[in-house]
């Protein structure tokens, strides 16, 4: 394992504007017109003051509660969301499966939202092109590649798209809950992938609810509360902490 | 890098397939619309003053151009809204989404070409090589400032909803202070000094004398051409900083 870690996260903040509904009347409104500008509303802070150092290789877990902040801090790390304060460095590749199946159009076949999805992802068209039979065949729907997205169950989406995803090629790699994906069998080829991502020394993060997973994969694990992450640990101090809420 | 060209390539091709996915006529539309537009007109005007070969041709051309900007405007406009699930989840140049809707709108503005082209056999048309450059110019730098007015409209629009409504509005506005249809020494003078002082009026002014009558094309034309082109040079650098200043805190505004 390196010494340099491969992510950094300093002192983050983060903080949220949430305007109020706007009730303004025609007259309200003329009495004071530039209120369009500046509406009225409340900052709320997500993420406190965040310290949190990952290194190459490590397969890192984070724990939190519905609304402690887990989806922002990832987004942070995947650079959509700037942070309010503090600082983030990353030196390497990341790829986020922040949600599977981005950028898929019910209208296009499932061949062309393989690619569409792919380039997305970062993927080049003709490594695609070059993957493209391993990712049909991974996510068996073979007899489907030529129907509309729209005539697939949710399910079947769902498998193409992870089989996209696992093709991506980067040094880091962000699942957001993406473990509970599609019936048994899938589930056991999805977690085989994370194995193999973890012996080629992959960085990997996961944020999940599951203690199993975070208990069998991570070999650290951190668990976020109002804002702080309370727990940097252990996976079973972690999962204790999670339980105990 | 190549990476994000491939994106942009991707974004158009299936924007581009999918906008008349399941309708009849499919990619016709983008042909009948102005030339179902140019019909109305030519009927109506026909009606009114007599009318000569160059003006049918200055029409045609007219109403292709006004489309071109209109609709690169609305697209442009409505194009980092509409990738909203995608710019919430993976991070790549937001420009990318401007980019490429602009860019369709131009698409459609060369399809919209060889229509006139067709047009040209039986009604015929001067132009030269150096007129054909002109054409170009006046073709390139409204395409430079609909992106700039896009990119600008674009991070509004996320904020404030009526930007679409009021652009309508706006683009109608623009319609009627450019010499679509009518000729400018038919205004008033001081109505014709407003006019002058659209950038859209110089541009498709130039547009007509590089296709239509090529033979009239003088060094002055380029000079103008120059002028308003650097014009909306400056409008695309001021909205590429503005972009870039407040599109890090759009995925929060969604």
């Amino acid at each position: 394992m390196d010494k340099e870690p491969i992510i950094k996260l300093k002192d983050i903040k983060k903080t949220f504007f949430l305007p109020h509904q706007r009730h303004d009347s025609l007259v309200e409104f003329l009495s004071n017109p530039l209120r369009i500008f500046k509406p009225s509303g409340e900052e709320f802070t997500v993420l406190k003051d965040i310290d949190l150092e990952i290194y190459r290789g490590e397969f890192l877990g984070i724990m939190g509660r519905n609304g402690s902040g887990k989806s922002t801090l990832l987004k942070i790390l995947a650079g959509i969301y700037a942070p309010t304060e503090g600082k983030v460095e990353v030196n390497g590749k990341i790829v986020p499966f922040l949600e599977l199946g981005v950028g898929f159009n019910r209208e296009l076949s499932g061949r062309e939202n393989v690619f569409l999805n792919g380039i997305i992802l970062g993927m080049p068209r003709e490594f695609l092109k070059e993957k493209y039979d391993e990712i049909v065949a991974f996510s068996e729907l073979e007899k489907f590649m030529d129907m509309p997205l729209k005539n697939y169950s949710s399910g079947m989406q769902v498998r193409l798209a992870f089989s996209i995803a696992i093709m991506a090629d980067a040094d880091i790699y962000v699942l957001d809950e993406v473990l509970a994906v599609g019936d048994t069998a899938f589930q056991k080829k999805c977690f085989d992938i994370f194995r193999s991502y973890k012996e080629r020394g992959k960085t990997i993060i996961l944020v999940t609810h599951a203690a199993p997973s975070v208990r069998e994969f991570c070999n650290r694990a951190v668990f976020l509360k109002d804002g702080l992450l309370q727990v940097k640990g252990s996976p079973e101090e972690v999962i204790k902490a999670y339980e105990q809420g | 890098m190549s990476n994000y060209l491939e994106l942009l390539r991707e974004f158009i091709k299936t924007d581009f397939k999918l906008r008349y996915k399941n309708s009849y006529l499919g990619i016709i539309w983008i042909v009948l619309k102005p030339l179902a537009m140019f019909s109305v007109i030519y009927v109506v005007w026909s009606n009114i003053i007599k009318i000569d070969a160059d003006y049918k041709m200055m029409l045609l051309l007219g109403i292709m151009v006004m489309t071109f900007f209109n609709e690169g405007v609305m697209m442009g406009l409505g194009s980092l809204m509409s990738k909203a699930g995608i710019i919430l989840k993976i991070k790549f140049p937001r420009e990318i989404v401007v980019f490429s809707a602009v860019t369709i709108s131009l698409l459609d503005f060369i399809f919209n070409m060889v229509v006139f082209a067709i047009f040209s056999i039986f009604t015929p048309v001067t132009v030269t090589p150096i007129s054909f450059v002109l054409f170009l110019m006046a073709i390139f730098s409204l395409y430079i400032l609909i992106m700039g007015v896009s990119l600008f409209l674009s991070i509004l629009y996320i904020k404030l909803r009526d930007i679409h409504n009021l652009m309508q509005v706006v683009l109608q506005l623009f319609f009627w202070l450019t010499p679509v249809y009518y000729q400018l020494e038919m205004l008033p003078e001081n109505l014709q000094r407003i006019v002058m002082l659209n950038p859209l009026t110089t541009i498709l002014t130039l547009a007509r004398k590089g296709l239509i009558t090529g033979d009239q094309v003088v060094r002055a034309d380029f000079i103008d051409m120059t002028m308003i082109f650097l014009v909306c040079l400056s409008i695309l650098i001021v909205a590429i900083v503005f972009f870039r200043k407040r599109v890090i805190k759009i995925a929060e505004y969604f």
